[in-house]
């Protein structure tokens, strides 16, 4: 078994006003190399905060503890400089809103090539031709204006997309997406979802959070139930979908309009 | 994990809501900053008030053998005298008077005005609103000063005046936020549901958007008051506000400022009263801000 | 670019016409004034008075004329001083004020988007609450009352610099006059700023610049500053409205010869004309400001379309 991520007794803990709260729950689990593992359940569960713990995005006044190894490095130990070399190069994320998460002022092809500048000191010449592939990957059309073009000309279907080519820049081997379709209409979704078994296929790991379980059924390999910041349920999605063993699990699926599974 | 159900269930109904009013009394309070102001403004005014009862002094008494007298417990002059030899406290505590009178009503008028047309502004929309805000937005650029002081020349130093002048050139920041929460305001579907019931427009935006409206409009009430009371305090420093017998924090910072060399008590405390009232009222105001409007950290 | 001006034109002409109206009108309310039959004037002033505003000619006309003659920047005699205009009133002070109001300016905005900045990055930190604490300052002491505290902290306790007069200009009369000035404005843009910069950190566009691995200050550099600069644009013509009010306070305590210093006796004279000129100034400067604010916000944000 070859596992790109391993978290061993992970814990995320917030400071707030209303005292320390606990997020993630000493929670544990591997991601297989080159599939897509499906992380589920409702807000607050814990799924998004797991991932932003590991690539080091967290708010200030959280703190993770535990052991998060990938390429044999402890994600949790390493400083925030050597942590944000990794993050953006050897890890990409892709977030939820489109519309709000590209920079306003900044044109897609500064954001896309800043990242191959930036990560491994290409040349801007360069950075342009690899902007040009990705972009090619994720099927958006007519790739020589788009670069020129700032984020409010495109629609939310086309900036998720810039999304996940920024995260393709620097060759990634895992790609975390944080509810991803969840912002678009079906037709982008399936796009998306496309889009993503693709990169599967070029040995790209891919950690989809998100609550829509049609989403997960349809994309994922392996799947990962959370509920209140604990794992509740993991195993082959085809495997806890259709025989869930968990209460919450059932719960969550009993949700599910018939026809959907 | 047989009755997970019910379980899931007391959990929800165990979680206890608080309203909206206590939850931001409480934030309030806690706020030390704005406590603390609302300790010292409440001090400030109960001494304008009845302070001058138990003083010894009136504010227009003069005493010529007691002038520039630097402040001393014995004589009974705690903050000294002027160069006419009136007791400094006892006209401070009555500049504080009209300086917060002059406070409360212009923003009163201000706020009068500013609502109205913030929330006829912002409730029909279209030309009207465009119209109306392009006047604001011109307006708001008008060095306010001046034009106070042009109306203040032609029509003379009326203390009415001086409350209509200034609440007439403070409405607009007011006018502006309201026009913003009206329209935020009217697309929510309780407003659609009482048109459907066919309310009019009027009892509309009386019962149902002014209602919603108070917690900004209290909080830029208690920021507003400070830039009046600073409008009134460049115009009486001036020569231009209040006139005598009466007198304000901007008048004795005026008069002090001028013998400031032999007579520092003179302008530095009218001038302590006036920064602690400033400084109090925005405590004041950041805190019911963000009492009202929570967000974390 | 072209269209966003001319429809700037377009809004800031007319305004300017109704301004120069509402002078134009409220002077012949005025009480004592040129208008009224009272007037009880030398009969030199009463003379060019009686040529320059046409007085025998029916009221539409005599807006007409003041109109054209305004427009053109004549801005008529002075109604106390016997032997100048109003220009050259104006032009007198003009020197002083325009230089104590742009040194103004550039200290207020650039002093005060950097102090903002830095406190919106080192939140809750101590730098964070000097910041706000000298901030706070300056919103809650009135100019007239530091102004004052600050020549005898620096002129005369430290004799350090001098307390009142231009001096022809030298830097060191220049430097407690422009302080305090700025001091109010600074407070406000710093604020601003501050809360501007914390609202852009903790937008969705920076959480993806971070999860880029991108350095702190690159993300700054060229993601943070220019969106969390916009609302000071909209400022600008405010804070320039804020500076002109503040100067004829601060021309006042430091006895400079500018234009407030002349707006003040004027007011106190009663010299009508001098002071709807300098309305009528400052009314002019400030257009030309909000235009400028236009254009620089076209430039910044690319969602603004230009051909609104």
């Amino acid at each position: 078994m070859n596992n790109i991520l391993e978290v061993k007794n992970l814990n995320v803990k917030f400071d707030t006003a209303q005292g320390e709260i606990t997020a993630v729950n000493n929670i544990s689990f591997n991601i297989n190399k080159g599939k897509c593992i499906g992380i589920a359940g409702e807000s607050g569960s814990g799924k998004t905060q797991t991932f932003f713990s590991i690539t080091g995005i967290l708010s200030d006044n959280g703190k993770a503890t535990g052991e998060v190894n990938f390429n044999n490095l402890n994600l949790l130990e390493l400083s925030e400089s050597e942590l944000s070399k990794i993050r953006g190069k050897d890890i990409g994320f892709i977030f939820q809103d489109p519309m709000t998460s590209l920079t306003p002022h900044m044109k897609i092809g500064d954001q896309l090539t800043e990242v191959s500048i930036y990560h491994e000191k290409k040349s801007k010449s360069e950075s342009i031709k690899k902007a040009k592939e990705v972009l090619d990957k994720v099927r958006l059309p007519r790739i020589n204006n788009l670069i020129k073009k700032y984020p409010h000309e495109l629609s939310g279907g086309m900036r998720q997309r810039v999304m996940i080519g920024i995260s393709l820049m620097c060759n990634p081997q895992l790609i975390i997406a944080d509810e991803p379709t969840t912002a678009l209409d079906v037709t982008t979704q399936k796009d998306i979802l496309k889009i993503f078994n693709d990169l599967q296929k070029e040995e790209i790991t891919i950690a989809l959070i998100t609550h829509d379980i049609g989403v997960l059924a349809e994309a994922s390999d392996r799947i990962i139930i959370m509920n209140e910041g604990s794992i509740v349920e993991k195993g082959k999605t085809s495997k806890v979908l259709v025989t869930p063993e968990h209460d919450y699990t059932k719960h969550l699926l009993s949700c599910v309009p018939e026809w959907l599974k | 994990m047989i009755n997970n159900n019910e379980e899931l269930i007391k959990k929800a109904l165990s979680v206890k809501g608080t309203s909206l009013l206590s939850d931001a009394f409480k934030r309030l309070i806690k706020n030390k900053a704005s406590l603390s102001g609302l300790v010292i403004l409440s001090i400030i005014t109960l001494l304008s008030i009845f302070g001058p009862y138990f003083l010894k002094f009136d504010f227009y008494e003069t005493d010529w053998n007691s002038i520039y007298l630097p402040p001393d417990f014995e004589s009974g002059h705690y903050f000294g005298t002027d160069g006419n030899g009136r007791d400094l406290l006892v006209r401070i505590l009555y500049g504080g008077r009209l300086s917060l009178t002059i406070g409360i009503i212009a923003t009163l008028v201000s706020v009068l005005i500013g609502v109205s047309y913030g929330t006829i502004s912002g409730f029909f929309g279209g030309k009207l609103d465009i119209t109306m805000m392009r006047i604001v937005e011109i307006l708001y650029a008008m060095p306010y000063l001046i034009f106070v002081i042009i109306l203040m020349v032609i029509f003379g130093r009326n203390i009415y005046l001086l409350f209509l002048a200034i609440g007439a050139v403070e409405w607009l920041t007011m006018a502006r936020i309201v026009r913003g929460q009206t329209i935020s305001i009217k697309e929510k579907e309780f407003i659609e549901a009482s048109r459907s019931l066919g309310q009019s427009s009027l009892i509309i935006i009386l019962k149902h958007i002014i209602p919603n409206l108070a917690g900004t409009i209290i909080v830029y009430i208690t920021l507003m008051v400070p830039s009046v009371i600073i409008l009134e305090s460049f115009l009486s420093f001036l020569g231009l506000g209040v006139q005598e017998p009466l007198t304000s924090w901007g008048v004795l910072i005026s008069e002090g400022s001028r013998d400031m060399e032999t007579a520092w008590w003179l302008l530095i405390f009218p001038g302590l009263f006036m920064v602690l009232t400033l400084a109090s009222l925005n405590f004041i105001g950041d805190g019911l801000r963000d009492a009202l409007d929570p967000k974390d950290y | 670019m072209i269209q966003l001006l001319f429809k700037r034109l377009t809004i800031a002409i007319p305004t300017l016409i109704i301004i120069i109206a509402f002078v134009f009108f409220l002077m012949r309310l005025a009480p004592g004034g040129p208008f009224t039959n009272e007037r009880a004037l030398p009969p030199e002033i009463e003379q060019k008075i009686n040529e320059a505003y046409d007085l025998d000619k029916p009221i539409i006309h005599q807006f007409g004329l003041y109109l054209s003659k305004t427009l053109k920047g004549d801005l008529g005699p002075s109604y106390k001083y016997k032997d100048f205009t109003v220009n050259e009133l104006i032009a007198s002070g003009f020197p002083v004020s325009i230089t104590l109001g742009l040194l103004a300016l550039i200290l207020s905005l650039s002093l005060g988007c950097l102090l903002g900045i830095i406190a919106a990055i080192k939140k809750n930190t101590a730098i964070d609450y000097t910041v706000m604490g000298v901030s706070l300052v300056g919103i809650c002491v009135p100019s007239f009352v530091l102004a004052p505290i600050l020549s005898l902290i620096f002129g005369l306790y430290f004799g350090l610099l001098p307390i009142s007069g231009w001096g022809n200009g030298s830097v060191y009369n220049l430097i407690l006059p422009v302080i305090s000035l700025s001091l109010p404005q600074i407070a406000i843009i710093s604020r601003m700023m501050r809360a501007s910069t914390i609202e852009v950190l903790n937008s969705d566009f920076i959480k993806t610049a971070k999860s880029k691995g991108l350095s702190k200050n690159r993300i700054i550099r060229k993601h943070v500053i220019r969106a969390s600069i916009l609302p000071i644009i909209d400022y600008l013509a405010p804070a320039t409205a804020g500076l002109m009010t503040g100067s004829i306070i601060i021309e006042q305590i430091f006895g400079l010869p500018g234009i407030g210093r002349y707006f003040v006796v004027g007011a106190l004279q009663r010299d009508y004309t001098l002071v709807s000129g300098v309305m009528i100034l400052y009314a002019s400067l400030l257009m030309f400001l909000i235009l400028i604010s236009d254009i620089l916000r076209a430039l910044l944000d690319p969602r603004v379309k230009i051909n609104d």
